[in-house]
């Protein structure tokens, strides 16, 4: 079941959305990654000439869009590197 | 009666206990009695290596549990290095609980009230509004979460809150032989199976500590049924037959029970048994091959308990092994946490009965877990009573038992299996703590 949530500032997407995300975590895009401090919802956007993955932090009404090349390069980062992200804007 | 001593003739009660101990004397009202539970929460579980976890709890980065030592909320979290880590659960900066799940998957945590981002390995990372705030006057590196000294023994995290505490080997004290059988069942150890039944009791710890240190005297009376319906493969006839082993000075101990013609290792997949056999020492075989039920209690509070039960009444029995802590809450009052430990390398058929006889045994709904605890409920009540107050229970079973020269296990080992020697130790050790003798 999909339910309505403030319409993100970052990017609005085309029908279909980020602003509708199954409740139960889902399998099938949109999905939802949570644990006990924060959820996030994690679709791919399909461009007209590509893909791209969406992160959409519901809660601080945030969003970013990674193409393939962010992803790797996120790959081989080292866990520190999102601890020095934090360190740096941990965010209100 | 005699008026109860208050405040400073407390410490004169505590020696009077002490030296009763060798005497086989113990008294009834440490069972439930405020003071006593306060001396305890500093003198005991404030110096002694308490359990935490089992390793398989937090097998993956991220993964963490919130556990208590004492009235201290831990987070114990395996970090992104793969390190354990065991740290206060309260936020530096005013006090607030981080991890408010009792177990959880996170790289970070962060503060609910003002929004402080640590590590989960403690270190303080983020500090919102950091510049404009705090104007270059808080060092981040101060203000880390507060650690707890941990150490492990084959998949088991302990912590002390004493810097000074011995190291977790020479604590357990060669107990580790005993352990064994529930911690190294194949080559690859034992796993958790499922996260623990957790529940909150009217009894003290100590009645239940004691008990699975190896009452084995109680089991054909509170637990007939097992006997008379065909559950538990052993007789009224045999059942004294066995032995108890503790560690003099530690306060551990184990019952092993063992019933005639019992065929080794019989409840076990025979495959199992066989690694069994390979990943044990010819000692530690030798004793388990004569083992039907094996109960040991970690001083002050972990407990096991590893015996076969038939999922059908007459049918063969399936073993099973229980770990459980004893978590004080106040005085008579327990949180109960029971696992179910299977052999990381058994198969999933197996892993699943055992977890069935587990379930059919102990846990809340257990049938011996409510013949126990209707007990403990009752004795904890009684030892809260005012007539109480000056009564004394005999802990004189077994006083004069010589230790058994063929053993091939360490420690004081004494027959037969009903025997109040494991007692005599464990209050012993804990009279040693309660007196400031650690």
């Amino acid at each position: 079941m999909s339910e309505a949530v403030p319409t993100p500032q970052a990017e609005n997407p085309d029908d279909g959305e980020v602003l509708h995300y199954p409740r139960d975590g889902g399998n099938e895009g949109p999905i939802v990654i949570a644990n006990e401090f924060v959820d996030v919802v994690v679709r791919k956007v399909e461009t007209r000439n590509g893909m791209r993955l969406e992160i959409y932090s519901p809660r601080r009404n945030a969003c970013v869009r990674f193409d393939a090349v962010a992803l790797d390069c996120l790959s081989y980062q080292e866990p520190e590197f999102i601890t020095s992200l934090l360190a740096r804007n941990p965010g209100p | 009666m005699a008026t109860r001593p208050i405040g400073s003739g407390a410490e004169a009660e505590l020696e009077r206990i002490r030296e009763g101990v060798p005497h086989g004397r113990f008294p009834a009202h440490v069972f439930n009695d405020q003071e006593i539970f306060d001396v305890e929460q500093e003198r005991v579980f404030a110096k002694a290596w308490c359990f935490l976890a089992h390793e398989s709890e937090i097998p993956n980065r991220g993964d963490y549990v919130t556990r208590y030592i004492a009235n201290n909320n831990l987070i114990v979290a395996r970090a992104e290095s793969g390190e354990i880590h065991a740290s206060l659960n309260m936020c530096r900066h005013r006090g607030n609980m981080m991890c408010k799940s009792e177990m959880g998957n996170a790289s970070h945590f962060r503060c609910s009230y003002h929004g402080w981002v640590y590590k989960n390995s403690g270190e303080l990372v983020g500090v919102p509004y950091m510049k404009e705030g705090y104007e270059g006057r808080l060092d981040k590196r101060d203000w880390g979460l507060i650690k707890v000294r941990t150490e492990t023994y084959a998949g088991l995290v302990f912590g002390t809150l004493d810097p000074n505490a011995p190291p977790l080997d020479e604590y357990l004290g060669g107990f580790q032989f005993y352990l064994d059988l529930y911690l190294k069942q194949g080559s690859s150890g034992s796993e958790v199976h499922g996260p623990p039944d957790h529940w909150v009791t009217e009894t003290d710890w100590k009645i239940a500590a004691e008990n699975f240190s190896g009452d084995g005297y109680h089991t054909p009376v509170a637990h007939q049924f097992g006997f008379n319906l065909g559950y538990f493969a052993s007789s009224g006839s045999t059942h004294s037959q066995g032995w108890a082993a503790s560690i003099p000075g530690r306060g551990h101990g184990i019952g092993l029970g063992h019933t005639p013609g019992f065929p080794p290792f019989a409840g076990f997949p025979e495959e199992l048994a066989d690694e069994m056999r390979r990943s044990l020492s010819p000692e530690q075989v030798e004793v388990f091959s004569q083992t039907r039920t094996a109960v040991g209690t970690v001083f002050p509070n972990l407990s096991f308990l590893m015996q076969p039960f038939s999922i059908v009444p007459g049918e063969a029995g399936v073993r099973f092994v229980t770990m459980r802590l004893y978590h004080p809450i106040g005085p008579g009052r327990t949180e109960m946490y029971s696992w179910c430990l299977v052999p990381k390398d058994a198969s999933e058929e197996y892993k699943r009965e055992a977890y069935r006889a587990y379930t059919l045994a102990f846990a809340q709904a257990g049938t011996f877990e409510q013949d126990d605890l209707e007990n403990w409920a009752r004795v904890t009540r009684s030892a809260g009573s005012n007539m109480a107050r000056d009564v004394e229970f005999p802990y004189v079973m077994g006083m004069d038992s010589v230790p058994d020269p063929d053993f091939p296990g360490p420690g004081h080992v004494v027959k037969p299996y009903v025997n109040d020697s494991n007692f005599r130790n464990l209050w012993s050790r804990w009279s040693d703590y309660m007196t400031g003798r650690e």
